[in-house]
């Protein structure tokens, strides 16, 4: 959202956003299991909370996956159309956000698949998930610090995708390890620290000197 | 294993670490605060590890835009709609209105969404005064140092040859004071901005601890906890994250450092802490803390420093302390401070 729009909107809603925000921020207080049995019993707020806290995300973390974003759209779209037919019957979930990324993920697949056949389903997981080191986010105090920011930001182009997937999730999304492994498909917890712990080996001599 | 045990992928690797750098709470801050204290051996790997978690991006990372945003929702909530009007059947006009309503409910919902949460980093600054406001000054002079709370709870210690300015009341949408001298601030973490305002700068933060100092246009803000904004005179902005400090000098060359938490910071619980000080910010940092002309004459090596905490000492202690590492003698004489070569 640009500054600009943000200043016209700001000032004409200050007396309706207080209470949208009181509302944002019950919900912020609410564990995730509260908020998907709200929505289940067909809370409004709930739904909206979603869809306000996690559309934006989701479309990010869909966008690595497909590079057709009209597809990602329609994706997203499906979701949340899903989450509300649904509502009544939906079964229980313990983190919102690590599911809905799963649902996006197959339902890209699921629409891959049915635009171009079964074979390329897997492509854009083994070269997708670029990771860009932010400059300004590192201290870099001497000279040689910006050459071995330049070798990590190497190392990592070097990682697979689903390499790079899991310490996106893990830095960039926060997400815990028991996440990662529900968004990734892991039967066990372990598996997905075992992939960023191999990730991570890869960069040790150079982190390390 | 142990944490003073761990190497940075040890750090890397850790959810509890990770999680004291991508959601601070109370409890993560408290054991991560308190653990570098006690291993100060380990705060430049702990540093580097943060900054290494703080700075993994997407590389392709495509914005959803406004229209985006909204069309899927009215998509969305237009197919439940119609699906509902075919089994209930009295939907109507009704139903249309009761869509557009929705519609802008979540519009206006999704604005006040993205406000509160750019809010620290907002570029919209202007901050006027309604002109009814009672202000309040605080000056404290040298030798002195005080405690002010403020009306939403949030602690304000202020240093030495300092004045802060705050209205009695907050408004109902922001906090704000301005600021000359040096202070270390405990805000309050409430939905409501809190900004500090310098001569020269803008400090803007939710709820957090940090301390801010602008002496002669050199401004440096240490963040302890949380989070905050600082926008220099140029305009330029930059964000802090826990023990990273801002300076930006006279010129407005701006740079980030780690920082000595109880050397930056240990003032406001009155503990005096030189390191590696030469004559002449041992002697600036008497006068300042104690309110007391000093006086010296002699001269010493180019090479001498001088290190040492006091806790709540009295000067004459830590004239004492001085004099017993430094080779230099003392004499105190109507409120003034003599130092002088002791061989002399």
């Amino acid at each position: 959202m640009k500054p600009h729009t943000q200043e016209a909107q700001a000032p004409s809603l200050s007396a309706t956003t207080s209470n949208y925000n009181d509302s944002f921020l019950s919900f912020q207080a609410k564990t995730d299991e509260e908020i998907w049995m709200a929505l289940n019993k067909g809370n409004e707020l709930a739904f909206n909370y979603l869809y306000r806290t996690l559309v934006a995300p989701m479309y990010r973390y869909g966008c690595q996956i497909s590079k057709d974003k009209g597809l990602v759209k329609d994706c997203i779209q499906n979701i949340f159309i899903q989450l509300r037919k649904k509502r009544g019957t939906l079964s229980e979930v313990h983190n919102c956000k690590a599911y809905l990324f799963s649902c996006l993920k197959h339902e890209i697949f699921r629409r891959m698949k049915e635009l171009r056949g079964e074979h390329l389903e897997m492509m854009t997981q083994e070269d997708g998930f670029p990771i860009c080191l932010s400059h300004e986010a590192i201290l870099i105090q001497k000279e040689q610090e910006c050459e071995k920011v330049k070798k990590i930001q190497e190392a990592l182009d070097q990682l697979t995708g689903r390499q790079r997937q899991a310490l996106l999730l893990l830095y960039t999304e926060g997400m815990s390890y028991q996440e990662i492994a529900r968004v990734m498909e892991f039967s066990e917890v372990k598996s997905a620290r075992k992939l960023v712990y191999r990730a991570l080996s890869s960069l040790r001599q150079i982190l390390k000197y | 294993m142990k944490y003073s045990e761990y190497d940075i992928v040890d750090f890397l690797l850790d959810e509890f670490f990770i999680q004291w750098i991508k959601n601070p709470d109370q409890n993560n801050r408290h054991f991560w605060e308190k653990w570098i204290q006690e291993h100060p051996e380990k705060r430049g790997l702990v540093m580097q590890a943060a900054s290494l978690i703080r700075s993994v991006k997407y590389g392709d990372d495509p914005e959803i835009t406004d229209a985006m945003y909204v069309e899927i929702f009215e998509n969305v909530i237009k197919t439940d709609s119609e699906k509902q009007r075919g089994s209930v059947s009295d939907g109507g006009n009704f139903s249309f209105f009761n869509l557009k309503n929705m519609v802008a409910v979540i519009l206006i919902g999704f604005c006040a969404t993205m406000v509160y949460l750019q809010m620290v980093a907002s570029n919209e600054t202007v901050i006027s005064p309604p002109t009814e406001e009672v202000l309040i000054t605080r000056t404290v002079p040298a030798g002195k140092r005080a405690i002010v709370t403020l009306a939403d709870g949030s602690k304000v210690f202020l240093n030495a040859e300092s004045e802060l300015i705050y209205p009695k009341q907050q408004s109902p949408d922001q906090r704000w004071v301005q600021l000359k001298g040096e202070a270390f601030f405990e805000v309050e973490k409430e939905k409501r901005p809190f900004k500090v305002l310098t001569d020269y700068s803008e400090i803007a933060v939710l709820g957090t601890a940090f301390n801010v100092k602008e002496a002669h246009q050199e401004l440096s803000v240490a963040l302890v906890s949380g989070k905050v904004h600082v926008k220099d005179r140029e305009g330029n902005q930059y964000d802090l994250a826990p023990l990273e400090m801002l300076t930006v000098d006279k010129a407005g060359k701006a740079s980030k450092s780690g920082f000595d938490v109880l050397a930056v910071t240990g003032w406001k619980d009155r503990i005096l802490v030189f390191q590696d000080d030469d004559l002449e910010q041992v002697i600036k940092k008497l006068e300042h803390w104690y309110g007391v002309d000093l006086d010296f004459s002699g001269e010493v090596s180019a090479t001498w420093n001088y290190s040492g905490t006091y806790h709540n000492e009295n000067l004459e202690n830590v004239l004492k302390g001085i004099s017993l590492t430094s080779g230099l003698d003392y004499r105190l004489e109507k409120g003034k401070v003599f130092l002088y070569n002791r061989n002399k």
